[in-house]
């Protein structure tokens, strides 16, 4: 009985660790198996292969060699320039990055609420297409006034469009499943073929979609906004956008990732399907900028995260693993060290993770937060003065190796700064991985000491 | 004290990665992986790891009959308290081989033993559960991983003291 008391008592007795996690896993589980925000992670996801092979085609037309440049330019194809074709496929993936973005949240979201999820990508494009003001502005040569062309517009389907597509996917697919339960559908005759039959059940979902987005934009057209885009863009993109670019947004963000890691929680996914989207639309106006010969102007980005903050995953994991494979002595680190190295120079770490352990043990806690908190300060402020170009906006995998990653955003400085970075890190995390070292070699002498054991486990080969 | 044996894969032992599926059996006289993640629990139930087994799942599938014998041989000579095989997360291979190696060692040794894993294991949880203890844990980067661990340990603990209240663990079992 006073056993049991005992235990009682111990668990209720709230160790530092217990108070953390209670008060962070409502908020990581939340947003962990939020639909929206499961949809929104989702939906970048599709996007970002065509970002990637859009932006290698980039990175061949604007390698940085002039040679290669003035190639390109003066050589041509039935009479345009090979860069105009290059930048043709820039066109077709950053331009409109939008248009894959709502098409990937409209069929995540609609899958998530069980409607068929490509009527549930049409509803969002369609409603999205609605809204969207179809001029661009054109001042003719020899004409001080702009005059208003009937088009898409480029402006408005890069990544200005992305917060208002996100609305525009989850309001219409929620009224596509709401007439959908209501049953208000045209049912076909039996000997009619499936897919005919699934087109007509749409239409009654579709038109009320359709019905609800033309009143939202009459209703636009009425205030002084004049239409939906402008109006996200300008009350809630923009000003998220601005404070995503601060250093404070980027440690803050990652210091709640980290600690989410450290409970065994997958903490950069979490954080994710929140600032993502911001990411995106940084790195696409660094693009756009470095396109038309402008000044880049946001340093954080996508790949500032990606490249400079973790390099070889979460905690920047590459440090440690050298500091394991070269300085440490015990076999269990030098073994863990070894098949590691490769998938973390490939920025994945999850045999560190959960095989050092790194997760739930406190020791390692320090240096795996505390790393890529420095990476972040010291790559920001090295943008900041000038001595590293910002990030250029071309997304890549984040499997990219360092050194190569960095060379690709950033130039010569960028690959500097990283290895710069993976020496201070391993810096860091010396004196703790020594002193985890130290335990498990002294744990391996005592294994071979058979002396004093009341057991041998020599004999376990099959 | 409570002297525990624990049971680990190629990966939660921190031996291969996940393609290391043929790990050889093998064993260290201290905790590794989750084992060292459980530490506080561990002392607030006053119990030591003292041996971690860990074994390829491709090397369990591949040789049961086998496997098993030596697990059991090995764990009839350290005489735990309690064996735990686990946590399997949402790792369906693990998972098996450990509901299918706690059961031989329940049958076979009489030590207790308890298993963990998440819900997705779905299976192979509505196979065992009727014949033993299996803890919930969350899926790999799910949150819940701590409390789980915390848990386990309690519900081994019961186990090795032979504690006749079960309706807290069964709260925290499938």
């Amino acid at each position: 009985m006073g056993e049991e008391t005992r235990m009682q008592e111990n668990r209720m007795k709230n160790s530092l660790m217990d108070t953390f996690e209670s008060k962070l896993m409502p908020i990581a589980k939340y947003i962990s198996t939020n639909k929206y925000l499961m949809a929104i992670r989702d939906g970048f996801l599709v996007s970002m292969p065509l970002l990637v092979v859009g932006s290698i085609f980039m990175l061949i037309s604007n390698f940085p060699v002039q040679a290669w440049i003035n190639l390109l330019s003066n050589t041509n194809i039935a009479g345009t320039s090979i860069s105009s074709y290059f930048s043709n496929i820039t066109n077709a993936t950053f331009s409109i990055m939008a248009i894959f973005v709502v098409i990937g949240i409209g069929y995540n979201y609609a899958k998530e609420e069980k409607v068929s999820p490509i009527f549930g990508a049409a509803v969002a494009i369609l409603s999205w297409f609605i809204l969207m003001p179809f001029t661009t502005e054109y001042i003719p040569e020899g004409s001080s006034t702009a005059i208003e062309v009937a088009s898409i517009p480029l402006q408005w389907v890069g990544s200005k469009g992305i917060f208002i597509g996100i609305f525009c996917a989850f309001i219409s697919v929620r009224i596509y499943k709401w007439v959908e339960d209501k049953n208000w559908t045209i049912k076909m005759p039996s000997g009619v073929p499936p897919t005919v039959g699934q087109s007509f059940a749409a239409l009654f979902p579709i038109a009320m979609v359709i019905i609800v987005f033309f009143l939202i934009r009459v209703l636009f057209s009425l205030t002084s906004w004049g239409n939906a885009f402008d109006f996200v863009y300008k009350i809630l993109q923009m000003p998220l956008q601005k404070v995503g670019d601060t250093l404070g947004a980027m440690l803050g963000i990652y210091l709640f990732a980290h600690i989410l890691w450290f409970f065994g929680i997958h903490g950069t996914n979490i954080t994710d399907s929140v600032f993502r989207p911001i990411l995106y639309a940084l790195s696409a106006e660094n693009l756009a900028a470095l396109q038309a010969g402008n000044p880049l102007p946001h340093i954080i980005n996508s790949q500032f995260q990606d490249l400079f903050a973790t390099y070889g995953g979460g905690g920047s994991t590459l440090s440690l693993l050298i500091i394991m494979l070269f300085f440490c002595k015990s076999k269990r680190i030098k073994q863990l060290g070894k098949l590691a190295i490769v998938p973390g120079i490939f920025e994945i770490n999850e045999p560190i993770i959960f095989g050092l352990p790194i997760v739930l043990n406190p020791i390692m806690a320090v240096p795996f937060i505390l790393t890529p908190m420095v990476n972040i300060l010291i790559s920001y402020i090295t943008m900041r003065i000038g001595i590293v170009p910002i990030c250029n906006g071309v997304i890549m995998p984040w499997t990219t190796p360092p050194i190569i990653s960095g060379f690709l955003s950033s130039g010569w400085q960028g690959a500097v700064l990283q290895i710069f970075l993976i020496a201070l890190g391993a810096l860091i995390y010396y004196p703790f991985i020594k002193v985890v070292d130290k335990q498990y070699l002294k744990d391996e002498s005592e294994d071979s000491d058979s002396g004093t054991d009341d057991f041998s486990l020599d004999d376990l080969s099959l | 004290m409570i002297k525990i044996v624990a049971l680990y894969d190629q990966i939660e032992s921190g031996m291969g990665t996940k393609d290391d599926k043929m790990l050889p059996l093998g064993a260290k006289k201290v905790p590794i992986g989750p084992g060292i993640m459980m530490q506080p629990y561990l002392k607030q139930i006053d119990a030591k790891i003292v041996a971690s087994l860990y074994c390829g799942t491709g090397t369990y599938m591949g040789n049961k009959q086998r496997v098993t014998e030596k697990i059991c041989e090995a764990v009839n000579k350290i005489h735990p308290d309690v064996v735990i095989c686990g946590p399997a997360f949402n790792d369906k291979n693990y998972a098996q081989m450990c509901v299918e190696l706690t059961d031989g060692i329940i049958g076979t040794t009489g030590i207790p033993a308890v298993s963990s894993m998440s819900a997705e294991n779905i299976e192979v949880i509505e196979k065992y559960r009727d014949k033993m203890y299996i803890v919930k844990c969350p899926k790999k980067g799910q949150a819940g991983l701590n409390r789980s661990l915390q848990n386990l340990c309690y519900v081994a603990k019961s186990l090795a003291v032979h504690d006749d209240n079960t309706a807290d663990i069964k709260e925290y079992c499938f």
